[in-house]
């Protein structure tokens, strides 16, 4: 087995109505590019940075709240300097630690702060879009407690999770980016830059593990270097070698404000804070009775969690769940919709599950009622009946039919006595067949089987 | 309402004064050659307006004052050259705070004046653009490095003009060119609009031969501007009153390595005002490390503010077909002056890594001492006085190395590495006799125009 260390630097651009040092408006990805700039975000001589938006600190101590942080009374906008196209002051304003020392399960949180974001150089064509230049984001920096790609798809999965109940934080894709760092065997270090999704990450370090794996097998050593994550084949390349190592001069900014924190303010954000993920979890596995895996999957989205809460006051919990993260969460993982995307109502949920939970519809038949519900968005009842899918009420009908099959199959009958399985299979099939799939599979299991009984 | 002009002859309006000097910039600019650019049709439209305001008895507090603008304050739509090649063709697209305020205040903005290249400069020689002589002679300099700030003020061009002053760069021409001049406090007046040199010692001054009129010029363009965070405490501590001014402190350092007629002649000024205030001799010990303090700070911020200029969004462009490092060393390199290059190049080393807590961290903390110096002297004292250049405007081309003009600012700087207020005031009418300057407490700057 070999031993992984990872640590990840996540930047995620945080929800706000103007950028983090001037009055333009976020909306970058909805105009025209260079639209959305002012003497500030474009550098121009002569320009200041205005005070940090109020919104983007009180997102990033939110964040920092739900990761457990120490949030520090003072901190202070620093200059990163580099030259780039996409970086209109020559260096970027990013803060000292405002959070640290927190954790995520057993992951621990080195610090967090804030800077903004640069423009978008488009390499090939040589434009850059300065719409993007000025985007508060936050940096969550962790310690390297990682010990496998698992280890940060867990963590991952649970922050994206926090941030959608913060919902401080933008969701569109390029709204993050992250930086991978990860050795094994107590080798040297790679940092893995330009990775933009989450999957992407798990992705990045399963490549990076096996490719240093490879290198030392070989007999070679593992250098010290920082790779490029590409998405389309999803490997590492090395980046151009520079000459010099990377030294940004890093200096207190003159022109911007201290941050100030007061304690207070925060134990008022902490006070509004909604209920996260992993309380969620062990308060819907403790009062709804309710296997813990099945919580953990359902609190990843607050919707999808308020969703259960309604339902399970209706209906027994534990089948609610399996229902949710089964065929509802298949139907909406299909189309690639969140909950809240999805537009689909807890009352036709509801209605649609005790539907199929008293037997009005066979288990097909709810299928394909959900897969309507998402394009007709109404009562499931209307929709069952226009689409024909009601499950036949007459008791005496099945009746018959199950009769019919059993005697109609006694071979197979036989088969399945001296212990054929698939030989069962065969004959619920044909009962189905001739109720014209309008019969709940199970139940008609359950009545074959009491048939054969009956005949012994 | 109007105001008279500094020669003492009734002005009946704001177009008279307008015209009065545009008069004297037709006539000696010239060869003077304090202005970059004229702004005579919107002056002419905006004197019109002004005096129609006047006579209905709506006028701003500045109505009729004709204000020159040093060229790296922004004026909307007019060029913003900083003296240099990299911004030679470059306008600028929004008015500084300060610009804003003298607008809404009826002042009537004439042009803009030349300065050393960024503002790098002790005489007005290192302007990329154009060389400004001393109205007063001709073959001397004017200082630096507002230079057109002071040469139109002592030509008659202006009522006021606006300079920077970073280690001295509005009191050394002030001083050369025989008028009064002012650095306010730091974080009173916004620095929104002004091209960077160092942001920690940066601030906008004013020049006039008339200390009314500088009085009121700075009370319309000082105050808080949300977009440059440095003023936040500017409302509130403008608001106290200044205590009366009692003790004069004179320290003895001062006085080292002052041309010998320009010590007597401070020390005479000096004796004359031991008859209204009581005058003490002080030391200030880290005084004699104001040029290296200075030197090393502001260096470091000046490479951090230049970083912008890499010929892509604005001003000198960069060649498109090159590779990005290169086509950025070679714009920067073809359009910077040496003297930008020279501080760029010792800001950025002393802030690498290896190198920083060999000197930028040593400034840092010597800074820190300086101030605390200062503030336990001003605990009894009320103003330091002093000479404001310890010599008189020298002849170009006379011959100076680097250090002796890197020291020319030894007085001055003080007041920009602590952030006090200081203000400069000739000695006589003839600038061979110098200036004597005086310093003030933090935000006190009001004390600053009632000594005598």
């Amino acid at each position: 087995m070999v031993n992984v260390v990872i640590g990840l630097e996540i930047h995620v651009q945080l929800k706000t109505k103007s950028k983090i040092f001037c009055s333009c408006p976020t909306n970058y990805r909805d105009v025209e590019p260079n639209e959305n700039l002012c003497p500030t975000c474009t550098a121009q001589p002569g320009s200041k940075p205005f005070g940090l938006n109020k919104t983007a600190l009180d997102n990033l101590l939110k964040i920092a709240l739900a990761l457990n942080c120490k949030i520090k009374d003072s901190s202070i906008i620093q200059r990163k300097h580099y030259l780039y196209p996409d970086l209109p002051s020559g260096y970027q304003r990013t803060s000292k630690p405002i959070g640290a020392e927190g954790n995520l399960g057993k992951i621990r949180i080195r610090e967090v702060h804030i800077e903004e974001d640069p423009g978008r150089y488009e390499l090939r064509e040589g434009t850059v879009d300065y719409n993007r230049a000025g985007i508060p984001l936050i940096e969550i920096v962790t310690e390297p407690d990682m010990r496998s790609p698992d280890d940060a798809r867990e963590f991952l999965d649970e922050l994206a999770a926090i941030l959608g109940y913060l919902d401080v934080a933008r969701e569109e894709p390029g709204s993050m980016r992250a930086d991978a760092n990860v050795s094994i065997d107590g080798g040297t270090r790679v940092e893995v830059k330009n990775i933009n999704s989450f999957s992407g990450v798990v992705t990045a370090l399963a490549y990076e593990i096996v490719r240093q794996q490879n290198v030392i097998r070989r007999g070679g050593k593992v250098i010290m270097e920082t790779r490029h994550f590409e998405e389309g084949s999803g490997s590492t390349t090395t980046l151009r070698k520079k000459e010099t190592e990377e030294d940004y001069r890093y200096m207190p900014d003159p022109d911007a404000p201290l941050i100030t924190v007061k304690q207070s303010h925060v134990a008022e954000l902490g006070k509004k804070m909604p209920e996260l993920p992993r309380a969620k979890s062990a308060r819907l596995s403790k009062d709804f009775g309710i296997r813990p895996e099945d919580a953990w999957i359902l609190v990843a989205e607050v919707e999808i969690a308020d969703l259960f809460e309604k339902m399970a006051k209706k209906a027994p919990p534990q089948k609610v769940a399996l229902w949710i993260r089964g065929p509802l969460k298949k139907q909406l993982n299909y189309r690639e919709l969140t909950m809240k995307q999805s537009g689909l109502k807890e009352e036709w949920l509801s209605e649609l599950f005790e539907m199929f939970e008293t037997a009005e519809l066979s288990d097909k038949a709810m299928e394909q009622t959900l897969i309507a519900l998402f394009d007709k968005k109404k009562s499931p009842m209307k929709i069952a009946t226009e689409l024909d899918l009601l499950m036949d009420k007459d008791a005496g009908e099945i009746d018959k039919v199950i009769e019919t099959v059993v005697n109609e199959n006694p071979k197979s009958v036989d088969d399945y006595k001296a212990g054929n399985e698939k030989a069962l299979n065969f004959v619920i099939g044909n009962a189905i067949k001739l109720l014209k799939g309008k019969a709940d599979s199970k139940l008609v299991r359950e009545l074959i089987l009491k048939k054969i009984k009956e005949k012994k | 309402m109007i105001m008279k002009n500094p020669n003492h002859q009734p002005t009946a309006s704001a177009e008279e004064n307008l015209h009065r000097k545009l008069e004297a910039i037709d006539k000696r600019d010239g060869e003077v050659k304090a202005f970059i650019e004229v702004y005579r049709e919107e002056s002419l439209k905006k004197a019109k307006e002004v005096d129609k305001r006047i006579k209905d008895g709506k006028a701003g507090p500045l109505a009729g004052l004709v204000i020159a603008v040093k060229n790296n304050i922004t004026v909307k739509g007019k060029r913003l050259t900083c003296a240099s090649k990299m911004l030679e063709n470059h306008r600028a697209v929004y008015d500084a705070t300060v610009v804003e305020r003298l607008n809404a205040a009826d002042a009537i903005i004439v042009g803009s004046v030349n300065l050393d290249e960024f503002a790098c400069g002790v005489d007005g020689t290192y302007s990329a653009l154009q060389r400004t002589k001393n109205p007063l002679d001709l073959e001397r300099v004017p200082g630096g490095s507002s230079a057109g700030s002071g040469a139109s003020v002592a030509a008659g061009m202006c009522d006021a003009a606006l300079g920077s002053d970073t280690g001295g760069s509005v009191r050394c021409p002030a001083a050369f060119c025989n008028a009064y001049g002012f650095k306010p406090t730091y974080g009173t007046v916004s620095r929104y609009g002004l091209a960077d040199l160092a942001m920690s010692l940066d601030q906008i001054g004013i020049i006039s031969k008339d200390k009314a009129v500088m009085k009121r010029v700075f009370e319309v363009i000082r105050g808080t501007d949300p977009r440059d965070q440095t003023t936040q405490l500017a409302d509130a501590m403008l608001k106290k009153k200044p205590a009366e001014t009692k003790v004069i402190g004179v320290p003895k350092e001062f006085f080292e390595g002052v041309d010998k007629h320009i010590a007597t002649g401070v020390k005479k000024r000096i004796k004359e005002l031991e008859k209204r205030y009581e005058v003490r001799e002080v030391s200030i010990p880290t005084l004699k490390y104001t040029v290296p303090i200075y030197q090393l700070t502001m260096a470091a911020e000046f490479s951090s503010a230049m970083q912008k200029y890499d010929g892509l969004r604005y001003g000198f462009a960069a060649e498109r077909n090159e590779e990005l490092y290169t086509s950025f060393a070679k714009a920067r390199d073809a359009a910077l002056g040496k003297e930008i290059k020279r501080r760029i190049m010792i800001g950025t080393y002393i802030t690498m890594k290896e190198f920083k807590d060999a000197w930028y961290s040593q400034a840092l903390k010597a800074r820190e001492v300086m101030k605390e110096e200062f503030a336990s002297v001003m605990k009894s004292i009320d103003i330091l006085a002093g000479p404001a250049m310890p010599t008189g405007p020298w002849k170009f081309g006379e011959k100076m190395t680097q250090l002796e003009m890197y020291a020319a600012d030894m007085l001055t700087i003080a007041a920009n590495l602590t952030g006090t207020p200081a203000i400069i005031e000739p000695l006589s009418s003839d600038f061979k006799d110098g200036a004597i300057q005086f310093y003030g407490r933090h935000f006190e700057d009001d004390a600053l125009f009632h000594i005598d």
